[in-house]
């Protein structure tokens, strides 16, 4: 066994036994599972009313035929994901704080590194623990609001909204393993770790707050709920146009939101649950296709911040002294 | 030098600007017990983290278990045991646990008969599957020792290992440093500043004072040298206030 596994098994085994990381998984699954659970309840209500409301049409004698509501049953997730976002992202920077501020703190260090371990074993080891963890903990989320969204919801669940909710959740996981590296990033380089949480947690509040909600000010569609252009009953092909009008607006409102990544994980996550309307009549594949900027962008970041916990989680700044 | 477990050239260490060893030169015969005394902020510390690699010099030489230090680092490392001051584990996990996980860092790929070996050894049975996070002072020490053995070094670095503990816990480590010479032929290298440890246990003192090193010799040398001294404290303290003069 490589000394990076040895290193990721024992991470593995610490990270199982702490009670605050349980709590905190148990917590973001509980919240993700709930809201699923409200908003099944919510589309229960309403598909009966839809049947109460056929039953009274034909009970009236009438030959008149009602449309069925839109049933989208994956965007009841839109809660789950938007918790994930926010919550998860927060719980991700504890955990990769949590493996390199243990060691610095504890001086366990020192007796990790009279041992002949390779050059990024250390690092190595601590973001595989983690990308494991974080494996386990949405593979068991999604789980979880899969089985509340047939239970509760009765969702008719096709093999395409299976593939559609493994993806999605592929996109979490890469999101939490890219906030874990920045904090054990933050935490390594930092000469003490509590500094490079600090700043993380800075970052978490510009790239998941500050932006995500500026760039959703800004937005002339968001000014009314339910949407302006929909209230106001104006087509497609219409907003279009009148969005030509606010062309560098709007260029510099997108552009903002593009640099987040939460941002990227948002769009690509509501267009493969089909959130956004525009999506949900698409096949995956043309999700996909249409999303790829943001599947890339999240890929680069995750990308980044995994480079950058491996080379700042070295021997001379994990042995530097903290005073 | 072959023969020496350790060899140290013109050794020298600064923090920034600030010097913490000054050219050491020192030779510790195989299957000795050296122990390095002197003042807190001498440079004891120093030495044994460049020893064990922790840290890299600032300038000379260090050949440990005969190898070079700056270009084998991790042949040293896989030769060498350590317990620093005030020994820290993973407090979720076991005895065992924790054994295992350094053993396995060490090379080991089925360390659970070498640690049943140790713990018995070190009289340490009963409290395999307990966390260590629940153990004393004396108990993590013996933890401390059992993985700084576990993958049978053939030298043992040890910084202040009797900081903290009571007479017995001293008395029993006492015991199972002089045991793990006699009976492994491990060479024990010892900082500390107690000097009746040193008395009892080593072969072999050096002095490190203000970074140099200031007497090094045998123990037998040493009374020899200082015949109407009563004590190793006053040899100490002639040696520190002839450097101060």
């Amino acid at each position: 066994m490589t000394s990076t596994l040895v290193v990721a098994r024992k991470e593995l085994l610490d990270l199982r036994r702490s009670r605050l990381l349980i709590v905190l998984l148990g917590f973001l699954a509980v919240a993700a599972t709930v809201s699923v659970l409200v908003q099944a309840a919510q589309l229960r209500v309403s598909i009966d009313q839809y049947h109460q409301y056929v039953a009274a049409l034909r009970a009236s004698g009438s030959t008149l035929t009602a449309a069925p509501p839109p049933l989208f049953p994956l965007q009841l997730l839109r809660g789950s994901v938007e918790y994930i976002e926010v919550i998860g992202a927060l719980f991700a920077i504890v955990a990769g704080y949590g493996v390199v501020a243990k060691e610095k703190q504890r001086a366990t260090i020192e007796l990790l590194f009279t041992r002949p371990v390779g050059r990024h074993a250390v690092a190595g080891g601590k973001i595989l623990a983690l990308a494991t963890a974080w494996l386990v903990a949405v593979g068991g989320i999604m789980v979880a609001v899969t089985v509340a969204l047939v239970l509760v919801g009765n969702a008719p669940l096709q093999p395409v909204d299976l593939a559609r909710l493994a993806l999605t959740g592929a996109a979490a996981w890469l999101y939490l393993v890219l906030w874990s590296c920045a904090a054990m990033g933050m935490a390594s380089m930092a000469r003490r770790p509590t500094t490079g949480l600090i700043i993380v947690l800075v970052l978490w509040l510009v790239v998941v707050l500050v932006v995500p909600q500026i760039g959703d000010t800004m937005d002339p569609d968001n000014q009314v709920p339910g949407g302006l252009f929909k209230s106001l009953q104006i087509t497609t092909a219409d907003e279009h146009t009148v969005m030509a009008h606010v062309a560098a607006y709007d260029a510099v409102r997108n552009g903002l939101e593009l640099s987040s990544v939460t941002k990227h994980v948002e769009r690509l996550t509501f267009a493969l649950l089909g959130i956004k309307d525009m999506f949900n009549q698409l096949p995956v594949a043309q999700v996909l296709t249409k999303t790829l900027a943001n599947s890339l962008s999240l890929l680069a970041g995750s990308a980044l911040a995994t480079g950058f916990a491996v080379l700042s989680t070295t021997r001379r700044t994990l042995l530097r002294r903290q005073s | 030098m072959t023969d020496a477990a350790i060899h140290t050239q013109g050794l020298s260490k600064s923090y920034g600007d600030k010097p913490a060893l000054h050219g050491l030169d020192l030779t510790v015969a195989s299957g000795e017990i050296f122990g390095l005394l002197g003042h807190n902020g001498a440079g004891k510390t120093t030495t044994v983290n460049l020893l064990t690699t922790l840290l890299e010099p600032s300038s000379g030489h260090l050949h440990v278990a005969g190898l070079d230090g700056a270009r084998d680092p991790n042949g040293v490392r896989r030769l060498i045991g350590y317990l620093p001051e005030n020994v820290q584990f993973y407090d979720n996990l076991t005895t065992v646990e924790n054994l295992r996980y350094f053993a396995r860092l060490s090379g080991l790929r089925r360390p659970d008969g070498r640690i049943r070996e140790v713990l018995e050894y070190l009289d340490f049975t009963g409290h395999d599957h307990e966390r260590v996070g629940t153990f004393s002072k004396g108990m993590r020490q013996r933890v401390g020792i059992a993985q700084a053995i576990v993958h049978s070094p053939q030298i043992l670095f040890l910084d202040e290992p009797t900081s903290g503990l009571d007479p017995q816990g001293v008395r029993n480590l006492r015991e199972i440093i002089v045991g793990l010479n006699r009976d492994l032929g491990m060479t024990i290298f010892m900082n500390t500043h107690l000097l009746a440890e040193v008395t009892r246990t080593c072969t072999s003192i050096g002095i490190l004072s203000a970074g140099r090193l200031a007497y090094h010799a045998s123990m037998e040398a040493t009374t020899r040298a200082f015949p109407g001294e009563e004590s190793l404290e006053d040899i100490y303290l002639q040696i520190e206030s002839q450097r101060a003069a």
